[in-house]
């Protein structure tokens, strides 16, 4: 294969932007969310779901290449896109305009927001060397904490809905970016179908964060046999 | 007869380099006039609404049938064509700006060479000249005829571009006006043979793959031109030449 000028190296970003958008960090999202909504059937149902995640073969490096990685990329090449742009929602007031400028604004709150959640998770669990089924009591009790003040389940909804909004305006953007809805029909045939996507997780999301906020439950490791 | 007037806010400017300001005019109402009438009158009595003389208002203006382009401007804040601006469907005081994403000549005068530089970039065009006859091209199927007149209908006046939140004055991109004549001309079936000239152009810095869908293109454009399912299928076109510079190359 040639080497890539300076031109084709751009535009392949780009377009590995517009790809880690929807695999593999919005199939994650969707798991992630669906998953976690198994707390509203129960504590032990969740717990068993964490359970199984962190007994996973390899799991630091399914997690370096499959979510850390790409949400780099995917993150440093959206503050390019955002500071490439000159938002004018306000002398041209159309709905996609709105939607364009709303797409740069939770980009920037769920790359804040995910400081926050992995600094509040992933990380003291890792500095604190919790596997297996030790993993699962550790993080429960971290939310059951965290989702005690309005102040974080406030930080929570918001990057929920910014999470899913981001996520499900961006499949309509992917569509177009790569070709795959043309017709302005079909393109606004899409909106709807995506934003029904988007009010479906949103509310899985938010189901969970009601859940933890007014049932904290603290569980004991599984144990085996 | 009653002394009724047009009330117009104009931002001029002296040189291409020099600050713009603004100033007043009040000019006698007639009926079915244009915005183009209006900066006419001024021209011909060149005092502003307080009664000082100044150097007449300069602006671009050729058909006057909205479809040559060059009388483009802000109209209270939106961007369209002066000449189908008509004063009686429109707010007063009438603000006029020139385009903000275009260097400023004069006044309502802008330089607008970026979109000719870009159409020539991406080879805009179908080559038929060369040493020798290349014969008869295919025939074109009536159905693609009336799909391409509609893309043909663009007449460059850069409404997409201005009102574009990607297009700024220095980042390069080419913008919707220019994706639309890729598509205009990799459809025609002559055209089609030199396709990934094209495609290889608007897949550099500042081409498709730096559009953000906000779509305020299609909203602005006069001629409603479909400028949102160009850029959807330019996204088609360049995807599959990716995939085939990856794959074939």
């Amino acid at each position: 294969m040639a080497t890539l000028s300076k031109d084709q190296a751009h535009f392949l970003l780009l377009k590995i932007h517009s790809l880690t958008g929807i695999v593999p960090i919005g199939v994650f999202l969707v798991f992630h969310l669906a998953i976690n909504s198994l707390r509203t059937v129960g504590p032990l149902q969740y717990q068993l779901s964490i359970d199984f995640i962190n007994n996973l073969p390899f799991l630091f490096g399914i997690e370096v290449l499959f979510i850390y990685i790409p949400l780099l990329i995917h993150s440093l090449m959206g503050f390019y896109v955002v500071f490439s742009g000159k938002p004018n929602v306000l002398r041209y007031p159309y709905a996609r305009n709105w939607l364009y400028t709303l797409q740069r604004l939770t980009g920037g709150v769920v790359f804040v927001f995910l400081v926050y959640h992995m600094g509040t998770t992933v990380v003291p669990k890792i500095m604190e060397g919790k596997t297996l089924f030790a993993a699962a009591p550790f993080l429960i009790d971290i939310l059951n904490q965290e989702f005690q003040t309005w102040t974080g389940r406030i930080i929570y909804l918001v990057g929920i809905f910014s999470a899913t909004f981001h996520f499900s305006n961006g499949l309509w953007a992917f569509c177009i970016s790569w070709g795959i809805i043309i017709g302005q029909t079909a393109q606004r045939n899409a909106g709807v179908l995506f934003t029904l996507v988007g009010i479906v997780l949103t509310l899985l999301g938010f189901a969970t964060v009601m859940e933890f906020s007014f049932h904290p439950i603290p569980v004991t490791p599984t144990v085996e046999g | 007869m009653d002394a009724k007037t047009i009330k117009l806010k104009i931002k001029r400017q002296d040189k291409p380099e020099s600050k713009p300001y603004w100033q007043e005019f009040e000019v006698p109402y007639k009926p079915l006039s244009n915005v183009i009438a209006c900066l006419m009158e001024i021209q011909r009595t060149p005092l502003t609404a307080d009664g000082k003389q100044i150097n007449p208002v300069t602006w671009d203006a050729n058909c006057l049938e909205e479809v040559c382009g060059s009388c483009t401007m802000l109209i209270n804040g939106k961007v369209r064509q002066s000449c189908t601006a008509l004063v009686d469907q429109i707010k007063q005081p009438i603000v006029l700006e020139p385009m903000s994403k275009f260097p400023v000549v004069r006044d309502l005068q802008v330089d607008r060479s970026r979109i000719f530089k870009d159409l020539k970039k991406a080879k805009a065009w179908i080559p038929i000249d060369g040493t020798h006859d290349i014969g008869e091209g295919p025939v074109m199927s009536d159905s693609l005829r009336a799909k391409r007149y509609v893309l043909s209908e663009c007449m460059t006046c850069g409404c997409c571009l201005e009102a574009c939140p990607q297009y700024t004055k220095d980042n390069g991109f080419m913008g919707a006006a220019i994706f639309s004549q890729v598509r205009l001309f990799n459809l025609h079936p002559t055209g089609e043979m030199t396709q990934e000239e094209r495609l290889e152009t608007i897949m550099g810095k500042g081409g498709i793959a730096d559009c953000g869908n906000a779509q305020a293109c299609v909203e602005s454009c006069p001629k409603n031109i479909p400028l949102t399912e160009s850029i959807a299928d330019m996204g088609r076109q360049t995807s599959w030449q990716l995939l085939k510079n990856l794959l074939l190359k």
